[in-house]
C-alpha cells in the first residue's frame, strides 16, 4: 500500500494533545494499511462526509454479537480498508490489565488486524478497529485458545456489562463493583453472546452516588452503591479540615489549583448540602441523617473526615438510554436499597434482572430500549409488573393531571350499569 | 398446548422460510408458538443458527434472523454465521 | 495447532467472558481492596490512596487519543513494566493510569513519562478539563454527522491549559458524539458536542430494493415521515418509499434500517453545542444537556468554530461560577438568559424546543432576568 499525501490530517499532528495522526503514520511503518486508513480518512475530511458502509455481519460462528461489520465505499483507492470490521473484547472489570495480557492482544491484533484500536468504547469494551472478514474466525480461535477471553456484545443482545473501579481503588464504594459486574457477564454470556431482546440492554455498576460509569445515563440497569444507616464522621479530621491543617485540602486535593481562599465548612459543605441537614455544634460536625440524600458532596469535600455509612448496598435504575428516538431518558429509581452480596452469588439482583427481561421480552416492541416499553407502558404497570409497592420515591413529585387509568375493581358495584336503570332516574 | 421441541423448530423454520421479509426479529418467531416463553424461542432459534437452519443478520444495531439462502450478500461476506 | 477452515467447529471454545479482573490487579491494589480510607490529589494527575493499614498507592494519570495502536499501547506497556510491575489501568475516560507503591517511586515514573514527548500528558484530575468521551466518526462509523477523533483533539490542543492544571470551579466533563445515536451517549455532560444532520434523506431507488425491507425502513420514523410509494427504475414499476421532508427530524433513524437511505451531506451536517449535563448526584441530580448553538459547520481540519464555542463557554463558566458550581449548576442559578449573555451565545428559536413534551421547558412565570435580550422592550 502506498503512502498518502495527507495535507489536511498533517494539520493534526499540531499542537500539545496527543495525535492520533501521528500515531497511526508512525504504526503505518510496520502496518501499510494504516497508510489507506490515513487516506480514507483524509478523503472525509475534504469531502467532509463519511466513506464506511455497513455490512450485515454480526459475530464469528454461533455468535450474534461481538463484531460490528464495515465495509469501505471506495475500495479500490484503498484495498487496505476494504472490509474493516470492528471486534469488541470484553474487558476486564475496572479495566485493570496485566501487560502481559496487554500485549498477548497487541500481539494478536497486529497478527489479524489493521493494529488500530480503542482503548476503550464507549460501552467499554476494548474495541479493535479494522480487519477482514476472512480473519474473524482465526483471531476468535486464537483469542479463545491461547488468550482464555472471549469478544463483547452488540445488536439486540446484553451489552458487555461495565462498572468503576469500585472497592478496588476507591474509599466510596459501597459494594463491590467489579465482583458483581465481572460475575454478571459470567452468568449472561449467552445473553451477551447471542440475541435475546428486543433491542439492547445494558448494565453499569457504580460503585457509589457519584456514578463513575454514568450508570444512571447509560444504561438499561443502572446499579448505583448507597448506604442505610449514618454517614461516619471523624470529629478530630473534621476540625483538622477546618484548620486548614496540612494535608487536609478540601475535595481531596481537586480544587488546589484555583484561587479560592481558606476552606469555610458552612459555605462549602453546610450550605451546600441539598437537603440543609448540617451544622456546626462547636468544632464537631452534626448530620441529621433521616433527611440525608446521601448526594456524596460532603464526603466529596472532606474524604478524610466522613465516609459512607457502614450499611452499604446500591440503588437499582431502570431505563437510561441516548436520545433516539423520543429523548433522553435517566434510569428511574425502582428499588431504593438491597444488598449486593456474593455470598448468595447475587442471586437477589439476578432476581430483578430477570422480571424484567421476562417482561420486557413480551411487552417490548421491536428495537424499544426498557424504558421506552416503561414510558408507553407506564410506570404503575412496570412497578405491579415488578411486584414492588408504589412509594412516594418512586416519583420526583405526584402527577398533576387527574387521568388515573382506574381498573373496574376499584370502583365498588364495578362498571357494568344499566342505562335503561340510569334514564329511570335521569330524564335526557 | 406448547409444541415439542422438534415442532417448534420446523414452525420457526418455516416462518423464516415463507415471510415475505427474509430477517425477522426475535418476537416474529413468538407467535410460532404463543404458550412458550419468550426465552424458550429465543434459546430454540439460536440453537437453529448453530445448527445452520437461520443466520444472524445486522441492520447496524439490531441483530435479526434469516434462512442463510434468502440474505444476498453483496459483500460476499457468506460464511460467516 | 490454529483455527482449521475445514473444520470450524472442532475445539472450538466460546461464551469464555472475559479474563478475570483478580488476575489484573496490581498486588498493592490487590492487598487493599476494600480497605482504602481516603484519598488526595497531590498535584494535577497524581493521586494517592491511603489504606487503614497506611498502605498507599499513587496513581499518576495521563491522557489518550482513545483511538490509538498497538505501538502505543506497547508504549504503555513498556512503562508499566518498568516503574508499575507490569499493571496499568485506564479510565472510563480513557485516560492511562500507573500505579506505584510508593511516593519515592512517583518521580521516577514521572521522568520515563516525560521521554515519550507529549504522548502522555500528565492531568485530567479534580476541578480540570479531563478527557474527552468520544466515539468513532469518519474513523469507523457509516452514520457519522462529524468526524470523532479530529474536533477532540482540537478542542483538546485549545484546552490543553486545563487538563493538566485544576483551577475551574468544578470538573468539567466534554463528550463528543458523532450523530444522534449518541454512542458517547452525551446528553448528561458538561458541555457536549454532537454531530447533527440536515438534509433529509434521499432515496436510492436504484438499491431499495436490493438492501432494504420496505416495512422496517417505514417503521423506523419516530414521526412517521417515511410513507410506501412506488417509483419506476428501468422501465420497471418498483415498490420504495418517499419522505415527507418537512416532517423530517434528521435522526437517521431510517438510514440505520435501509442504506438505500442515506442523509449525509458535507453542507447538511455539522456540530450542535449542548450545555449543563451531569451525570453524579452530587448537590443536583443528574440533568441532561441543553442545546445552546443548533449548527456550526464541519471546518476540517480542526474545526475552528466548535473550538471557540466551547472555549468561549468554559471562560465565561471558569470567571463567573462560584467553586464546586458544574456548569449546569451555574446556568440555572443565574438564568439561561444571563447565561447566554454572558456566553455571548446568540440565542435562537432553534433553543426553544418544539418537539415532544416541550411545554416542560416554556416559561410560565414572570421570574426571568433583564438581559441584552429584552432590551427591545426596556429602552
Amino acid at each position: 500500500m502506498a503512502k498518502h499525501e495527507t495535507p489536511l490530517l498533517d494539520e493534526l499532528e499540531k499542537g500539545p494533545w496527543p495525535s492520533f495522526v501521528t500515531d497511526l503514520k508512525q504504526q503505518a511503518e510496520t502496518k501499510p494499511e494504516c497508510w489507506d486508513i490515513l487516506g480514507q480518512l483524509e478523503l472525509s475530511y475534504k469531502d467532509r462526509i463519511t466513506h464506511w458502509k455497513h455490512g450485515g455481519i454480526v459475530g464469528v460462528f454461533g455468535y450474534g454479537g461481538g463484531i460490528v461489520g464495515r465495509y469501505s465505499d471506495v475500495p479500490k483507492q484503498f484495498p487496505g480498508v476494504e472490509h474493516f470490521h470492528t471486534v469488541r473484547i470484553a474487558q476486564p472489570s475496572g479495566l485493570y490489565y496485566s501487560t502481559e495480557n496487554l500485549r498477548a492482544l497487541m500481539d494478536l491484533w497486529e497478527k489479524y488486524g489493521s493494529g488500530v484500536t480503542n482503548m476503550h468504547g464507549s460501552t467499554g469494551d476494548m474495541v479493535f478497529l479494522g480487519t477482514r472478514t476472512e480473519n474473524l474466525e482465526p483471531l476468535f480461535w486464537d483469542l479463545t485458545h491461547d488468550l482464555k477471553q472471549d469478544l463483547g456484545g452488540s445488536g439486540s443482545n446484553l451489552r458487555t456489562p461495565s462498572c468503576c473501579l469500585g472497592e478496588s481503588r476507591c474509599e466510596w464504594a459501597c459494594y463491590d463493583a467489579q465482583e458483581v459486574c465481572n460475575h454478571l457477564t459470567q452468568h449472561y454470556q449467552d445473553e451477551i453472546h447471542r440475541p435475546a431482546f428486543p433491542y439492547k440492554f445494558k448494565f453499569k455498576f457504580s460503585a457509589c452516588a457519584n456514578d463513575c460509569v454514568a450508570a444512571v445515563a447509560r444504561s438499561d440497569f443502572s446499579v448505583i452503591g448507597t448506604w442505610k444507616d449514618n454517614i461516619r464522621i471523624d470529629q478530630a479530621a473534621v476540625k483538622a479540615y477546618v484548620d486548614g491543617a496540612d494535608g487536609y485540602p478540601s475535595n481531596g486535593g481537586a480544587h488546589k489549583g484555583g484561587n479560592w481562599g481558606a476552606f469555610d465548612i458552612q459555605a462549602e459543605v453546610i450550605d451546600l448540602c441539598p437537603t440543609q441537614c448540617m451544622w456546626m455544634e462547636g468544632d464537631e460536625l452534626k448530620i441529621d441523617d433521616a433527611e440525608c440524600t446521601r448526594c456524596m458532596h460532603c464526603i466529596n469535600v472532606m474524604p478524610r473526615a466522613l465516609r459512607p455509612g457502614a450499611q452499604q448496598g446500591a440503588s437499582i435504575l431502570i431505563g437510561a438510554k441516548a436520545p433516539i428516538l423520543d429523548g433522553a431518558q435517566f434510569s428511574t429509581l425502582v428499588i431504593p436499597f438491597i444488598e449486593v452480596k456474593k455470598e448468595n452469588d447475587f442471586e437477589d439482583i439476578i432476581d430483578v434482572i430477570e422480571k424484567v427481561w421476562d417482561w420486557w421480552m413480551e411487552v417490548g416492541k421491536n428495537r424499544e430500549r426498557v424504558g421506552e416499553t416503561m414510558q408507553r407502558i407506564g410506570l404503575p404497570t412496570f412497578l405491579s409488573v415488578m411486584e414492588i409497592e408504589p412509594l412516594p420515591q418512586h416519583v420526583k413529585e405526584p402527577r398533576s393531571n387527574p387521568y388515573v387509568f382506574w381498573k373496574e375493581e376499584e370502583v365498588p358495584g364495578g362498571w357494568d350499569r344499566d342505562i335503561k336503570e340510569f334514564r329511570k332516574r335521569h330524564a335526557m | 398446548m406448547a409444541l415439542s421441541l422438534e415442532e417448534l423448530e420446523a414452525a420457526i423454520i418455516e416462518k423464516a422460510t415463507k415471510s415475505p421479509k427474509p430477517q425477522l426479529y426475535i418476537k416474529d418467531f413468538y407467535k410460532c408458538d404463543p404458550d412458550a416463553k419468550p426465552r424458550q424461542i429465543k434459546n430454540v432459534a439460536n440453537d437453529l443458527v448453530k445448527k445452520g437452519e437461520l443466520m444472524f443478520w445486522s441492520s447496524g444495531s439490531t441483530t435479526m434472523y434469516a434462512r442463510p439462502d434468502r440474505i444476498k450478500d453483496e459483500e460476499g461476506s457468506e460464511g460467516i454465521n | 495447532m490454529g483455527y482449521d477452515p475445514k473444520n470450524p467447529m472442532e475445539g472450538r471454545i466460546t461464551d469464555l467472558g472475559p479474563r478475570y479482573y483478580g488476575d489484573m490487579l496490581p498486588p498493592v491494589i490487590k492487598e487493599n481492596k476494600g480497605t482504602w480510607l481516603y484519598h488526595e490529589i497531590i498535584e494535577p494527575g497524581v493521586l494517592v490512596h491511603v489504606a487503614e493499614n497506611g498502605a498507599k498507592v499513587f496513581t499518576v494519570r495521563c491522557g489518550s487519543p482513545r483511538l490509538v495502536t498497538v505501538n502505543y499501547v506497547r508504549d504503555i506497556c513498556d512503562i508499566a513494566d518498568k516503574h508499575c510491575d507490569g499493571h496499568v489501568r485506564f479510565t472510563t475516560r480513557n485516560n492511562i493510569e500507573f500505579m506505584v507503591d510508593a511516593e519515592e517511586k512517583v518521580a521516577e515514573l514521572k521522568a520515563t513519562i516525560a521521554t515519550y514527548g507529549n504522548k502522555f500528558p500528565i492531568g485530567g484530575t479534580g476541578a480540570c478539563v479531563t478527557n474527552i468521551v468520544h466515539t468513532q466518526g469518519w474513523i469507523h462509523c457509516h452514520t457519522p454527522a462529524t468526524d470523532a477523533s479530529g474536533p477532540v483533539k482540537a478542542v483538546m490542543d485549545d484546552l490543553f491549559e486545563y487538563f493538566g492544571s485544576m483551577s475551574l470551579p468544578a470538573q468539567v466533563r466534554i463528550a463528543l458524539a458523532c450523530c444522534l445515536n449518541m454512542c458517547g451517549a452525551v446528553h448528561a455532560s458538561d458541555i457536549a458536542i454532537l454531530g447533527i444532520h440536515r438534509t433529509p434523506p434521499m432515496i436510492d431507488n436504484e438499491r431499495i430494493s436490493g438492501v432494504c425491507e420496505l416495512p422496517l425502513a417505514i417503521a423506523s420514523c419516530p414521526l412517521g415521515a417515511v410513507k410506501p410509494a412506488k417509483a419506476t427504475v428501468n422501465g420497471e414499476e418498483i415498490k420504495t418509499v418517499k419522505v415527507n421532508a418537512e416532517r423530517c427530524m434528521f435522526c437517521g433513524n431510517c438510514y440505520t434500517m435501509c442504506p438505500a437511505m442515506p442523509l449525509a451531506d458535507p453542507e447538511g451536517d455539522g456540530i450542535a453545542i449542548l450545555v449543563g449535563g451531569k451525570v453524579s448526584n452530587a448537590k443536583s441530580a443528574p440533568k441532561f444537556s441543553k442545546l445552546v448553538v443548533p449548527f456550526l459547520p464541519n471546518t476540517t481540519p480542526r474545526w475552528p468554530e466548535t473550538v471557540k464555542v466551547v472555549r468561549e463557554i468554559l471562560e465565561a463558566y471558569a470567571k463567573d461560577a462560584k467553586k464546586y458550581e458544574r456548569v449546569g449548576e451555574w446556568a440555572e442559578r443565574i438564568g439561561w438568559e444571563k447565561f447566554f449573555e454572558k456566553t455571548g451565545i446568540p440565542f435562537t428559536e432553534k433553543s426553544i424546543d418544539d418537539y415532544r413534551l416541550a411545554y416542560d421547558t416554556w416559561r410560565t412565570t414572570t421570574q426571568f432576568k433583564y438581559t441584552s435580550h429584552t432590551a427591545a422592550y426596556t429602552k
